[in-house]
């Protein structure tokens, strides 16, 4: 089944779309799906034009396709645990949150909280990704616990915060303290970055460009071969952060 | 007549000891207050009545027909924001809270441009802190991180820390150490013992770097940490461990300069090491001077103590996404209140653009920066001069203001009151 949701022209296009109900199952049941325009509750048709071809059995055989104006929708394919979505431009905050299974294709840009708290699946921008991108929710111990985050482009601030499991990897350039609070899985950085790893207790951190104001508080340990993008590299090897436990790992190209 | 005991509505030190004189409902003189106080008290620039705008100039309309517009405002928005709140009093602020519920409105207080990434990693990591009495009778070490309290609380020095004789510490000035970390000298650093010059964005390196000399890893130190050396840092520490008693305050230099509140966090973090060594707290020095009370107001109600989201009917908090700033850069908002504060002073530009285009309505006894943005400005009393209330010092101890003579405003609590039961009987509920 292909669900298409083209958004329609709106009096206040800024105001945003809260729509965790956008996920393939929701569609399955042809449930009466709602979203929230600011503080107004509108039915789905409201919203969108909607178009809906072939059958489906199961959440894993739904493919939802977004078009229009959707970089001001939020939660879109939030606890999502099957199928795929396919935003044909940008996506507003929180895209994928908590999802434990399925696939999200974005090819525009990514606004903040892409893959927060995730679980299990595959979420790729083929675009840039803001801030807090494969992080956690505010106060939270733990971000990311599995799956795969892949961005082409850039990511902002503090990705990967929290970070406990599954792979994230920015092929371009990521802003100020990627992987702080990092804990467990693998984040792989292809461009530069500022002051990764702040606080790290566990984990592996790779960085292929450069490492901008690397914090004092890492040991050097050897070095290593690394291959990313077809090429090998030659990689510094650190542990830390001491400050903290110093248990994580960080390599950065030599 | 003069009235003794009096609490100063400026800062957040909320200094109760003020004796002002009043003359025909007029204050006429101010003792024992700094020179912000005495502005605050001897001001007299208020809006005589509530003003509506009209093409490019100004009309006064009448309380009950600007409180009546207020509410049809706010009830046509699909994304209302109810932003300042921290000078006022928490009465008034709880009613704020309420009216944001019924509205479906995000409600947001001054801590958002600063404290707020203090309040966000005290929700990670906790607040190891005590009250001002604490550190005035028993710290030895006073380090002020990214503050200047000669210049924005010019008693605090005077009534809890250098300066001020405490139980356990009976000549102060001798007895306690002070340490001032800051970008630039400042008047308060020139009276520091020991005065850390970081560079810009240095301080989370300079955190992680005394985390590390605490824990006994000075040989992984590098001969220079973001401008300071390796031995001023050993030094610092040891002065730091060798306390009987360590306080940290601190200010916007580390809450909003880069890595923001996880600049906070590793503060805690290298207060929490140092309490393996001694007794170390750590405190944040707020500014309005019922900030924190917006805080512990919003908290109680809500659960959240800033940027909380009601659109859905359930309170929401994700400073960066319902903060705001945030909100306004991104033209969310379609109508805004503003009370007791000024935005228009102090967001950045787009936001202050954003407030010109939609409906905002300002609660305030002054003519202030944001009057030039707003649609509607609306009157009322100062509290702590002819309004009390309930206010929170900076470190949490609620102290009642007073109101020292009978004026001819309303509260913000009587125009608060008066919009929520207009949107109440609208709304039905």
């Amino acid at each position: 089944m292909r669900v298409i949701l083209k958004t329609r022209p709106r009096a206040k296009p800024k105001i945003p779309i809260e729509a965790e109900t956008i996920i393939p199952q929701n569609f399955l049941r042809k449930n009466d799906v709602r979203v929230y325009e600011g503080n107004k509750e509108r039915k789905l048709e409201d919203l969108f034009y909607i178009t809906i071809e072939g059958p489906a059995v199961s959440p894993d055989q739904v493919e939802v396709i977004l078009t229009g104006d959707t970089g001001v929708i939020k939660r879109v394919g939030e606890y999502m645990n099957a199928g795929r979505i396919i935003v044909e431009g940008d996506i507003g905050m929180h895209c994928g949150n908590f999802m434990s299974a399925g696939e999200i294709i974005i090819r525009g840009n990514a606004d903040s909280w892409l893959g927060r708290e995730m679980r299990g699946g595959v979420i790729r921008c083929e675009g840039n990704a803001a801030h807090y991108c494969a992080a956690g929710y505010r106060g939270e111990k733990r971000g990311m616990r599995g799956g795969t985050v892949e961005v082409l482009g850039n990511a902002g601030d503090f990705a990967a915060e929290y970070l406990c499991g599954g792979d994230v990897l920015i092929h371009g350039n990521c802003g100020d303290l990627p992987a702080v609070e990092m804990r467990g899985g693998t984040l792989t950085i292809g461009g530069d970055c500022h002051r990764p790893c702040g606080n790290m207790t566990g984990g592996t951190c790779r960085i292929f460009g450069a490492a901008h104001q690397f914090l004092p508080t890492f040991r050097k340990n050897g070095s290593e071969e690394m291959e990313y993008a077809g090429k090998q590299h030659r990689m510094a090897v650190y542990r830390g952060d001491v400050a903290n436990r110093g248990k994580g790992t960080v390599l950065i190209r030599t | 007549m003069k009235i003794e005991d009096v609490v100063c509505t400026f800062c957040g030190c909320l200094c109760d000891d003020l004796v002002v004189e009043v003359e025909n409902n007029r204050v006429i003189s101010v003792e024992n207050g700094c020179t912000l106080a005495n502005e605050k008290f001897m001001g007299d620039h208020r809006l005589k009545s509530p003003i509506r705008r009209e093409g490019n100039g100004w009309k006064a309309l009448s309380y009950d027909d600007a409180i009546r517009e207020t509410a049809e405002i706010l009830l046509d928005a699909d994304r209302p924001l109810l932003y300042g709140w921290s000078g006022t009093h928490g009465e008034a602020q709880s009613v704020g809270v309420h009216l944001a519920e019924l509205l479906g409105a995000v409600i947001d207080n001054t801590s958002t441009v600063c404290h707020g990434p203090s309040i966000m990693a005290i929700q990670e990591v906790g607040h190891p802190g005590c009250t001002l009495g604490q550190v005035k009778n028993r710290a030895d070490v006073i380090v002020y991180w990214g503050a200047n309290p000669i210049d924005a609380h010019p008693r605090h020095m005077s009534r809890y820390t250098t300066y001020a004789d405490g139980f356990f510490v009976k000549e102060a000035f001798k007895e306690r150490k002070v340490i001032v970390v800051d970008v630039r000298k400042t008047e308060s650093s020139a009276v520091a013992d020991e005065f850390v010059k970081v560079e810009r964005g240095g301080d989370y390196a300079i955190l992680s770097a005394l985390r590390a000399i605490v824990r006994g890893k000075r040989d992984l130190i590098p001969k220079q940490v973001a401008g300071v050396t390796r031995e001023q840092l050993f030094r610092v520490a040891d002065i730091c461990i060798n306390a009987k008693f360590g306080a940290i305050f601190f200010g916007l230099g580390l809450t909003m300069s880069p890595g923001k509140y996880k600049n906070i966090r590793n503060a805690i973090e290298l207060t929490e090491e140092l309490n393996r060594h001694t007794k170390f707290t750590i405190s944040p020095m707020r500014g309005h001077w019922n900030v924190y009370g917006s805080n512990e107001v919003f908290t109680w109600i809500t659960g959240y103590p800033y940027a909380v989201d009601f659109a859905r009917g359930i309170a929401f908090y994700n400073p960066g996404e319902t903060t705001s700033v945030d909100i306004l850069k991104r033209g969310e908002c379609d109508a805004c209140l503003v009370v007791a504060s000024d935005p228009g002073a102090h967001f950045p530009r787009a936001c202050a653009e954003h407030l010109a285009r939609i409906p905002t309505v300002q609660i305030d006894p002054h003519v202030n920066a944001t009057t030039h943005l707003a649609t509607l400005q609306i009157p009322v009393a100062v509290t702590g001069i002819d309004a009390e209330g309930t206010a929170y010092r900076m470190d949490g101890v609620p102290i009642r203001t007073r109101k020292l003579f009978d004026g001819t405003y309303p509260s913000d609590f009587d125009i608060l009151g008066k919009i929520y039961e207009q949107v109440k009987e609208v709304k039905g509920s």
